[in-house]
């Protein structure tokens, strides 16, 4: 049933004199005071003592893992795309620990979600362990981990982006805080001090000097919504291609193309490939490059076959074409003996005249430049074999958006002389 | 699609899985990126209704989670370091019961290994991914075709069974491209998602037969949702060591194992007197499939058995193993890893295997086992 409560008649789960009670009043109050129903509202929960409220609100609730919690948030807030409906996160100061990349994630994208951070300055029920967010003085009484400041989170958040971003310290002030919190259209972050009880009380002499002060940041800012967009079919991009040319090819013809990055060798092959398919073949392609761009070799085997090819491996490539060092460096220890080896003239050495494979030598950087040789061997290798009506490769050119360039280079290929 | 004629394109399966999971309804790709899964990224963008660039795999997954519990399908594609450091939110999302489909992509490894070389290795760590063993159902494909269709079930799994999901591939199956005729492609409906028949009063987490609860958003104006990924009852609410709260938690596995023929994804091609039989799934199929045309070519009787639905494993796939005197393995990994899950440690003298790691496994290396 809908309604304008916010609270269960559960009774508080929390050790005597703990403040998060008082915090779960706040956020209820603060809501209900802002015209929010319990359908309206999704209390998403962390783990630790701040994840027990999820019975305590008579809302919607997720309760996920420790320090999760913002992200799991931010997932619901996106997801609903709804700023009828309020998503409030609940997480402890060891939760934020964890989780920091999440909530400054929120904050610098400016998600509509607002965080409430419960610090009692320590992992209450793992036995009181210091967190990210134990304050100095805190730490001090504790004898360890000197001059190792807390993290700030409410200036952490608001160095990301935060909308709004605030710590309250004293009780009185906490239902105004989130009010302007929820408020916010945005990420907003309320930090509040919540002494531990159990271990934190009788381990400690001035109270008032545990905690960061009490503050307020905003930024003006738009928050980020899920965008949707309705877009066209990948496949309706795709270049139906029909058989226009016959074919030499009698079973399969594997091939290896190698050079340099940049060099233009993944994008011959693949009009290589197409080429096949323009000459009723099915063809395949997979390239081989390192992680940069531009640097290095760059290898692609293609086959081309009379039926559909399943295992797409290449033992034995029927033809191999080199065309700079890098790519003769990466695939020299590979050559097979039954391979026509076909390279640029740059290449002539004394290890590449050792091979016993036949091999040819053009000079297709030459003629068609860096970025044109791979391309121009291709074509050359088509001529030489007569497998494949050169018109074809032309026609696989014909679409593409350097075709003009591409077919200067085809036509290179077509002069070599080995 | 026209039917009649055949319309040849040179694509790859990263494409057919992404248009794919887009019209079986998947509303938002988040993605973090990872080689190989890169095409996925990149397609993601193009394609989906809403993407997300996320910044590191744990908030993919937790992203991924709110989206599923706020009634929005996500799809994201990884690669096993993405996965580690998804698998504590894939218990999350499995314990809540939130649909999602994560594309695995197999890569080398251990750990970093060889970013951009296929591999065979990670189905251990699916089997063994939810803590308490409980299955996530782990789908693979073995063609175009198939990627096509297994992207399909996955993502209807993953709403019928109220489920994470993953797609098991490797980079040679997503990164090679291939001439394929889109007439081959069987149409897909986007899957209807939320339940429309709700039990009065309604309980998050409480089921009737067919051991699935219902999906309903965070957030709805009529009922009052509560996810939980901790130990809970059916209200969804923390309550350990009570007989409600285990029977849920149970129920997790049951209703795969009830249900297990609704999801048994397999190609069983059979040969009249073979008492051999090659098992194998994903990127090592399509070398068993020629080498099983190259065996009965040369007179020898052989079956092939390639399987779709890993995880849980389906009963009936065991049952076909049974039937014959060889059966032999063929995956690119060390030892083994489907076979060890089938068989254990100790599988009996039947059982070979044909393993390989750093390339794909030749149809003459599986010809060579056979015979």
């Amino acid at each position: 049933m809908t309604k304008n409560k916010i609270l269960n008649k559960v009774k508080m789960p929390f050790c005597q004199g703990c403040g998060h009670g008082i915090i779960v009043r706040s956020i209820a109050k603060a809501m209900e005071q802002l015209g929010y129903t319990n359908h309206d509202t999704v209390i998403v929960s962390d783990i630790g003592c701040s994840g027990l409220v999820d019975p305590l609100f008579d809302t919607h609730s997720i309760h996920g893992l420790h320090g999760r919690a913002p992200a799991l948030g931010v997932g619901v807030s996106l997801g609903l795309d709804n700023p009828n409906k309020k998503v409030i996160v609940i997480q402890g100061d060891g939760g934020v620990t964890i989780g920091l990349q999440h909530v400054l994630e929120a904050a610098r994208r400016n998600i509509d979600i607002t965080l409430v951070v419960m610090n009692n300055l320590l992992y209450g029920m793992t036995g009181g362990q210091i967190s990210g967010l134990s304050t100095q003085k805190f730490k001090e009484q504790r004898h360890f981990e000197v001059d190792v400041p807390p993290f700030d989170i409410v200036k952490l958040a608001h160095a990301s982006g935060a909308a709004f971003s605030a710590r309250a310290t004293s009780i009185k002030t906490y239902t105004e805080v989130l009010k302007d919190a929820i408020e916010v259209n945005g990420f907003s972050i309320v930090e509040f001090s919540s002494l531990c009880t159990s271990y934190a009380f009788k381990k400690l002499d001035e109270l008032q000097e545990v905690f960061e002060e009490a503050e307020v940041y905003r930024n003006e800012r738009i928050p980020v919504r899920a965008h949707h967009k309705e877009r066209k079919s990948l496949l309706d991009n795709l270049q139906i291609i029909e058989k226009e040319f016959d074919s030499k090819i009698e079973k399969r013809v594997g091939l290896v193309l190698a050079g340099s990055a940049g060099g233009g060798v993944q994008s011959a092959a693949k009009l290589l490939a197409t080429t096949g398919m323009f000459s009723g073949l099915h063809s395949t392609m997979k390239g081989e490059y390192p992680v940069t761009v531009g640097t290095g070799f760059s290898i692609a085997e293609v086959i081309l076959s009379t039926t559909p090819v399943k295992y797409t491996g290449l033992e034995t490539p029927d033809a191999v074409i080199v065309v700079s060092d890098d790519g003769w460096n990466k695939i020299k220890g590979n050559i097979q003996e039954n391979s026509t080896i076909i390279l640029d003239n740059s290449l002539k050495n004394e290890e590449t005249e050792s091979l016993k494979n036949k091999v040819v030598y053009g000079d297709f950087n030459r003629a068609a430049g860096k970025r044109g040789a791979a391309l121009a061997a291709l074509s050359y290798w088509i001529k030489d074999t007569g497998m494949m009506d050169i018109e074809a490769l032309k026609k696989s050119v014909s679409s593409h958006k350097y075709s003009k360039v591409l077919l200067e280079a085809i036509e290179a290929g077509l002069n070599i002389l080995t | 699609m026209e039917k009649n004629n055949k319309q040849m394109v040179f694509t790859d399966a990263s494409m057919l899985i992404t248009e794919a999971c887009v019209k079986a309804g998947a509303d938002v790709f988040i993605g973090y990126p990872i080689t190989p899964s890169n095409r996925f990224y990149q397609y993601g963008t193009q394609r989906f209704p809403s993407f997300l660039a996320g910044p590191d795999e744990i908030t993919v997954m937790q992203w991924m989670a709110g989206y599923s519990a706020a009634g929005k399908f996500p799809v994201s594609a990884t690669a096993f370091p993405g996965l580690a450091l998804m698998t504590e939110g894939l218990n999350m999302a499995y314990a809540m019961e939130l649909p999602m489909l994560l594309i695995l992509t197999q890569r080398l490894g251990p750990s970093t290994g060889s970013a951009t070389t296929g591999a065979q290795g990670d189905l251990m760590f699916t089997y063994g991914a939810i803590s308490g063993h409980y299955p996530i159902p782990v789908f693979s494909h073995s063609d175009f075709e198939d990627s096509w269709t297994m992207t399909y079930e996955a993502i209807k799994t993953a709403i019928k069974f109220r489920t994470p999901v993953i797609l098991l591939t490797s980079k040679e199956l997503v990164m090679t491209n291939k001439s394929f005729d889109l007439n081959k492609l069987k149409e897909i409906k986007p899957v209807e998602k939320f339940s429309t028949k709700v039990e009065e009063p309604y309980k998050p987490y409480k089921t009737g037969k067919e051991m699935v609860p219902p999906y309903i958003p965070l957030g709805d104006d009529k009922y009052q949702v509560r996810i939980n990924a901790s130990t809970h009852n059916d209200a969804g609410l923390i309550k350990k060591n009570d007989p409600e709260s285990m029977a849920n938690t149970k129920r997790l596995k049951e209703k795969f194992e009830k249900r297990i023929d609704e999801i048994a994804f397999y190609d069983f091609d059979n040969q009249d007197g073979a008492d051999k039989l090659i098992v194998t799934y994903g990127i090592s199929a399509d070398a068993a499939r020629d080498a099983v045309a190259e065996l009965r070519d040369s007179g020898e009787k052989v079956a092939l058995l390639i399987v779709k639905t890993m995880i849980p494993v389906p009963p009936k796939v065991m049952e076909i193993m049974d039937r014959f005197n060889s059966v032999i393995f063929v995956e690119e990994n060390i030892g083994g890893i489907y076979k060890e899950i089938i068989y254990g440690k100790n599988a009996p003298a039947k059982v070979i295997a044909v393993n390989k790691i750093g390339s794909l496994i030749s149809p003459s290396e599986i010809v060579k086992a056979v015979k």
